[in-house]
């Protein structure tokens, strides 16, 4: 906030860089814009981008999108969400019935993801009308319900999705879209970096969408229903209406990260990508990051996710080189103690910092003027 | 025809009977005090004006049409603003954003920011707490903030739960001087409150409620001089 320099003492004393200083200020201000120019310059001089890594951290923007969705009606809303999962395998199984060779339909990508994404948010709104009354625990178990019966679904409708093979080959964007001699298709079929931007985009896309939201009447009335329902009824904010809306908008953010999901893996995946598990995993994310952060959301999921799909292979493939476990016991492998290591640093941080690791602003207040 | 005209008005939790047959008015632009003990019904009375208790029989109109069935984010609509017991302001929302939740129905902005700006023009405090969050307002503060954010939807009718509570005498003062000026504004007030004394002195009529039934009824100052209300409620016996 503080955007003035520091009291200049005498030249070169540590400390009183003014330079420094507003360096960092620039960054606490604008992290948005830095990390978005650095994300989009990386791939130009990261020659790892262009390989498996690429793939990697394109499922990192996915998820980033997946956890802006849940933040909605977890962050936001105050409702408790154990089935995100079912509505990112929603999204994908939609998107993928609308451009899969084997359906009629073939649609083009945009038109595909915005018909899937409406359609998803269809599916919300279903859910949570019915279950409008029920809030805390009793919400939570309905929406992990819901995920069990969609993936349970998923699998056993095997002439429409394909069961356990899922639906593929789902076509890149922009097949058969000739630009400069060059089929758009083939170019995001061959370089990552492609799909890297696409996602990139979208997620810019989120953000910038997530924040007007934050600042509409429509996410105070959120945040009202979150704090006092009655209070805010008593406002004239219809209670239904309002965490309808969050259902929707939830479902059709999930939905969307579905469809590039789909997209970018030119596959379903086996309806067990949509489990418990990820939902979970997102979930934790959030939370860890900052209930109703944006920052705090992408945080969690950057280090959540990372750790999963970047750092824990690594660390494999490290250990196996020096040799220390020939004998393949998951005792020695990083990844047997993963979901330890996971769990232990969620502890943590509930004990020491429990409003999570970038706070909203009202998180922190509520849960530091006890002290 | 009174603003507001409660019938034999009946309503409960279950197998309690809060509201027994109440009848109450409010006319235009009166100020009307409800007094009684803890437990009386005072707040579920306010609470099946504004639709969140249901009623089990009697009528309630507003302005001519019934209230029994209007959902109570609706009841606001229709121009009754409610500062509900408690407070209840958004602990976690800053001033301003409390204040544009009262105004939730307008849409147009800047008629809304002329609308925050005018309830601040009563307590000049809450101006200079805008960015502030509602939960580091003092109690005073937050009752002040409280009728403020009613007000902002522009009520024809505001109703007033315990306004006075937990607030220090001076604080008490000035919020009852507001209250007393709302009326000569034009806006019917129904106050609920404990503090008789002060609810009955600046009362144009008042009802007491005993155990769910009103018991008496009469101007501010008739009821101040009974004898039965000075022995139960104004602590002289």
């Amino acid at each position: 906030m503080n955007m003035s320099p520091a009291p200049t003492g005498p030249a070169g004393e540590p400390g009183s860089d003014p330079l420094r200083d507003r360096v960092l200020a620039f960054l606490r201000e604008r992290w948005d814009f830095v990390a978005l120019v650095a994300l989009a310059v990386a791939p130009l001089v990261v020659p790892a981008l262009g390989g498996a890594l690429g793939g990697q951290v394109t499922m990192l923007f996915i998820y980033c999108i997946l956890a802006l969705g849940l933040n909605v009606m977890v962050g936001y809303t105050g409702l408790v969400h154990l089935g995100i999962a079912a509505f990112f395998g929603i999204g994908a199984y939609l998107f993928a019935i609308l451009t899969v060779p084997m359906y009629p339909f073939q649609m083009r990508f945009v038109t595909a993801a915005a018909v899937s994404a409406l359609a998803t948010a269809g599916v919300g709104l279903a859910l949570g009308a019915p279950t409008l009354r029920l809030r805390g625990d009793y919400l939570a178990i309905v929406t992990l319900g819901f995920g069990e019966v969609v993936k349970v679904t998923l699998r056993n409708l095997e002439q429409i999705t394909g069961g356990m093979k899922g639906l593929n080959p789902v076509p890149p964007p922009g097949a058969g879209l000739k630009i400069g001699g060059t089929d758009l298709g083939l170019a995001f079929a061959i370089d990552p970096r492609w799909f890297y931007y696409l996602a990139l985009l979208t997620l810019a896309g989120v953000v910038v969408a997530m924040r007007r939201l934050e600042n509409s009447r429509l996410g105070r009335a959120w945040v009202a229903v979150r704090e006092d329902e009655l209070a805010a009824e008593a406002m004239g904010v219809s209670a239904t209406r309002v965490k309808l809306s969050a259902f929707a908008m939830s479902s059709a953010v999930a939905g969307l990260a579905g469809c590039l999901y789909a997209a970018s893996l030119s596959t379903t995946a086996d309806p067990n990508a949509y489990d418990f598990n990820r939902s979970i995993m997102v979930l934790c994310a959030v939370i860890l990051g900052g209930l109703g952060s944006i920052p705090g959301t992408l945080l969690g999921v950057a280090l959540l996710v990372g750790f999963d799909t970047v750092l824990a292979p690594w660390a494999d493939s490290t250990i196996q080189q020096w040799n220390i476990n020939p004998s393949g016991s998951s005792l020695l492998s990083f990844s047997g103690w993963r979901l330890a290591i996971f769990g232990l640093a969620l502890i943590l941080v509930m004990r020491y910092r429990p409003e999570g690791l970038v706070p909203s602003r009202r998180m922190a207040a509520e849960l530091h003027e006890a002290h | 025809m009174p603003l507001l005209e409660v019938r034999d008005l009946e309503a409960g939790y279950g197998p309690i009977r809060a509201l027994d047959h109440v009848s109450l008015d409010v006319e235009d632009g009166e100020l009307v005090a409800l007094i009684g003990a803890n437990g009386a019904g005072k707040t579920t009375l306010l609470m099946a004006i504004s639709g969140v208790v249901p009623s089990r029989g009697g009528s309630i109109r507003f302005a001519g049409s019934p209230l029994t069935a209007v959902k109570p984010h609706e009841v606001m609509r229709l121009g009754i603003g409610h500062a509900p017991e408690g407070r209840r302001i958004f602990p976690r929302l800053t001033v301003r954003e409390n204040l544009e939740l009262g105004g939730f129905t307008q849409t147009d902005r800047a008629r809304l920011s002329r609308d925050i700006d005018e309830a601040c023009g009563l307590f000049p405090v809450l101006g200079e707490r805008m960015d502030q969050l509602g939960g580091t307002l003092s109690g005073g503060e937050q009752q002040m903030l409280a009728i403020a954010r009613a007000l902002v939807g522009h009520p024809r009718l505001l109703l007033l739960d315990e306004p006075s509570l937990g607030l220090a005498p001076l604080v008490v003062a000035k919020v009852f001087e507001v209250i007393a000026s709302l009326s000569a504004r034009g806006i019917s007030v129904l106050l609920v409150e404990q503090n008789a004394r002060a609810a009955l002195k600046l009362a144009h009529r008042g009802y007491v409620l005993e155990t769910g039934r009103i018991t008496l009824t009469g101007s501010g100052a008739e009821l101040a001089a009974d004898r039965r209300v000075r022995d139960a409620y104004l602590g002289e016996g």
